[in-house]
């Protein structure tokens, strides 16, 4: 089944929507859902033209396309657990929260937040992620834990903090303190980043592009050859002011004062 | 007549000590305080009645006609925001809240520009804090982490630390070590003992290398941290070490400059580490005379202390997203009311902007940048001045303000209060 919802012009276009109701299991009961346009209460056949096809008995047979403008619509795929949702342009904030299965796949832009404390499942962003993508929230101490996300464009400010499971892969650059505060899983930034793993635990964080401001307080250990990257990297062991286990691979040394 | 231990409202040493004089209804001479603190109380220029934006000019109107128009703006929005809080007493501030989640708005005060970061920082890994009292009487070594206190709080030194005699520090000049670390060397550089000058952005890895050099790992560390010598962090590591007690305070220099919570948070942690050798306690340098309350008032009502959204009925708080710089850089918000603060001036200009297309309602009693982009202007008395009400001093101490003169203007709890009764009532509820 395919649940085709076409964002419509609306006229305050930069009034937040709230839209956690937007999950592929809630279309199993038809699609009278509600949302929320700032602090009003509205129906989604207010805010979306809907269009269904097909039927389905299961969640995971489910796909949901959004399209229009959807950049300020919140909270798609929270709590989610099965089946597909597909959006044609950008997203706004915390699209995939808790999310714990199934498959998002962004076509454009993701803004904040992007698969904020995810279990499990797979987000697929083309475009460029905003702040604190695969993150925690304020003062959770555990970020992502399970799942992956992909990011085919760039990454803001404090990507992967607290990650403590899954997969975090950037195949562009990440901003400021990627992976700052990680505690586990796995965390690949193909391009640049800047001060990354502050205070890092455990876990593991590869950089192939170049480390700007590299924190004084990771231990060399040594190198290490990737056959399937062809490169040398150099593997730190961190962070030592927090008495972390982390490890932190980059390409070349890192250090700019070596 | 004379009126003995005043406080002054103006910043967050709220200092309780002040002689005012006045006379017909007028204060003529403050003694005690500095001159940011005497300014605010004598020679204080305000508006004589509500105005209103009409076609070009400005035209006075009443008190009950100004409510009547600020209900209706509130009422009328999807997403109003109500901003500001920090220059008011908390009785105030608690029915700015209750406001907020009546009409489903987005509450915020000034943190949001000064400590937020301080505050998430804290809520991450707690805050080994103390009162000013206790500083002033034990703490003989002193850490002014990216503040200038010489500037922003100037009595902060004579009654706390540098020049303040205390209980177990009976010769505070010479017993008292004083540590400044900036970006530049600033007046309060002057008086340190130490001054450790970081480069700009460096603060987070200089906090992330004395901790390791607290904890015995200086090995790693390189010979130098943004811009900051291996020896001299070895040096102020030991001094800290050896303190009988110390106290951190910092300023927006650690809040506001990249890294931001995490950079308070690496400071907190420093703290803690300190803690295994000696005493150590960090405070924030709070600037707003009671931007602390502001942030009480707001946990005690809704459990965040900041940056609250009621549009879905319930408090949600995310800074980032909550916050009202963010929500004007989005132009999310549809209408605005500012109470005793002035965005205008100190907000970055794409969020004024977006305060300058919208409705926007300013409880103040000065004329300010503010002014010039609002429709509608209610001023209430001043707390500390000609009303009475309670404040937070910087170290979280409950102090209360007095009225010492009395002009019979209304203040703004009694403004907030008919507001809220008159959307109340337009409500049905
Ligand atoms: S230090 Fe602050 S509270 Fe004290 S007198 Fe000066 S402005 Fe007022």
């Amino acid at each position: 089944m395919r649940v085709i919802l076409e964002a419509k012009v609306r006229k305050k276009p930069f009034l937040p929507i709230e839209a956690e109701s937007i999950i592929p299991r809630n279309f199993l009961k038809g699609t009278d859902l509600a949302v929320y346009e700032g602090n009003k209460e509205r129906k989604l056949v207010d805010l979306f033209r809907i269009s269904v096809e097909g039927t389905a008995v299961t969640p995971e047979k489910i796909e949901v396309v959004l399209k229009g403008d959807t950049s300020r619509v919140k909270r798609i795929g929270e709590y989610m657990d099965a089946g597909k949702i597909t959006i044609s342009g950008d997203v706004g904030m915390h699209c995939g929260n808790f999310m714990s299965g199934g498959d998002i796949e962004i076509l454009g832009n993701a803004d904040a937040w992007l698969g904020r404390e995810m279990r499990g499942g797979y987000i697929l962003c083309h475009g460029n992620a905003g702040h604190y993508c695969a993150s925690g929230y304020r003062g959770e101490k555990t970020g992502m834990q399970g799942g992956r996300v992909e990011v085919l464009g760039n990454a803001g400010d404090y990507c992967a903090e607290y990650l403590t499971g899954g997969e975090v892969h950037i195949h562009g650059s990440c901003g400021d303190m990627a992976g700052v505060e990680m505690k586990g899983g796995q965390f690949i930034i193909d391009g640049d980043a800047t001060r990354p793993c502050g205070n890092m635990k455990d876990g593991t964080c590869m950089i192939f592009g170049t480390v700007r401001q590299m924190l004084p307080t990771f231990e060399r250990i040594g190198t290490k050859k990737l056959p399937d990257r062809k490169v040398t990297v150099t593997v730190y062991k961190g962070d030592v002011a927090n008495r972390g286990k982390g490890i932190m691979m980059v390409k070349g040394t890192g250090r700019s004062d070596e | 007549m004379l009126i003995k231990d005043v406080v002054c409202p103006f910043c967050g040493c709220l200092c309780d000590d002040l002689d005012v004089e006045v006379e017909n209804g007028r204060i003529i001479r403050v003694d005690n305080a500095c001159t940011l603190g005497s300014k605010t109380m004598v020679g204080d220029d305000r508006l004589k009645a509500p105005i209103r934006r009409d076609g070009k000019g400005w035209i006075e109107t009443t008190y009950d006609a100004a409510i009547e128009e600020a209900a209706q703006i509130l009422l009328d929005a999807d997403r109003p925001l109500l901003y500001g809080w920090s220059r008011t007493h908390g009785e105030a501030q608690g029915i700015g809240v209750h406001l907020a989640e009546l009409i489903g708005g987005v509450v915020d005060n000034t943190s949001t520009v000064c400590h937020g970061p301080s505050i998430l920082a804290i809520q991450e890994v707690g805050h080994p804090g103390c009162t000013l009292g206790q500083v002033k009487n034990r703490a003989d070594l002193i850490i002014y982490w990216g503040c200038n206190p010489i500037d922003a709080h100037p009595r902060h030194m004579s009654r706390y630390t540098t020049y303040a005699t205390g209980f177990f520090v009976k010769d505070a000049h010479r017993d008292r070590k004083v540590i400044v670390v900036d970006t530049r060397r600033n007046e309060s550089a002057d008086v340190a003992t130490e001054f450790v000058q970081v480069e700009p952005g460096g603060d987070y890895a200089v906090l992330s290398a004395l901790r390791a050099i607290v904890r015995g790992r200086g090995d790693v560390v390189p010979p130098s941290v943004s811009g900051v010598s291996r020896e001299q962090l070895v040096r102020v590591a030991e001094m800290c070490k050896n303190a009988k007690f110390g106290a951190i305070f910092f300023g927006l220099g650690l809040t506001m400059t990249a890294g931001k919570n995490k950079n308070v948070r690496n400071a907190i942690e420093l703290t803690d580490e300190l803690n295994r050798h000696t005493k150590f306690i960090i405070s924030p340098m709070r600037g707003h005379g009671n931007v602390y309350g502001t942030n009480e008032v707001f946990t005690w009502i809704t459990g965040y202390p900041y940056a609250v959204d009621f549009s879905r009925g319930i408090a949600f708080y995310n800074p980032g997203e909550t916050t009202a710089i963010d929500i004007l850089r989005r132009g999310e918000c549809d209408a605005c009311l500012v109470v005793a603060s002035d965005p205008a001036a100190h907000f970055p200009k794409p969020c004024v902007e977006h305060l300058a297309r919208i409705p926007v309602v300013q409880i103040d009693p000065h004329p300010n940048a503010t002014t010039h982009i609002c429709r509608l202007q209610i001023p209430g008395s001043v707390a500390g001045i000609d009303a009475a009400g309670t404040a937070y001093r910087m170290d979280g101490v409950p102090i209360r303000l007095k009225a010492i003169i009395e002009t019979g203007v209304p203040n703004d709890t009694e403004i907030l209060q008919r507001l809220y009764n008159r959307v109340r009532e337009a409500k049905g509820e």
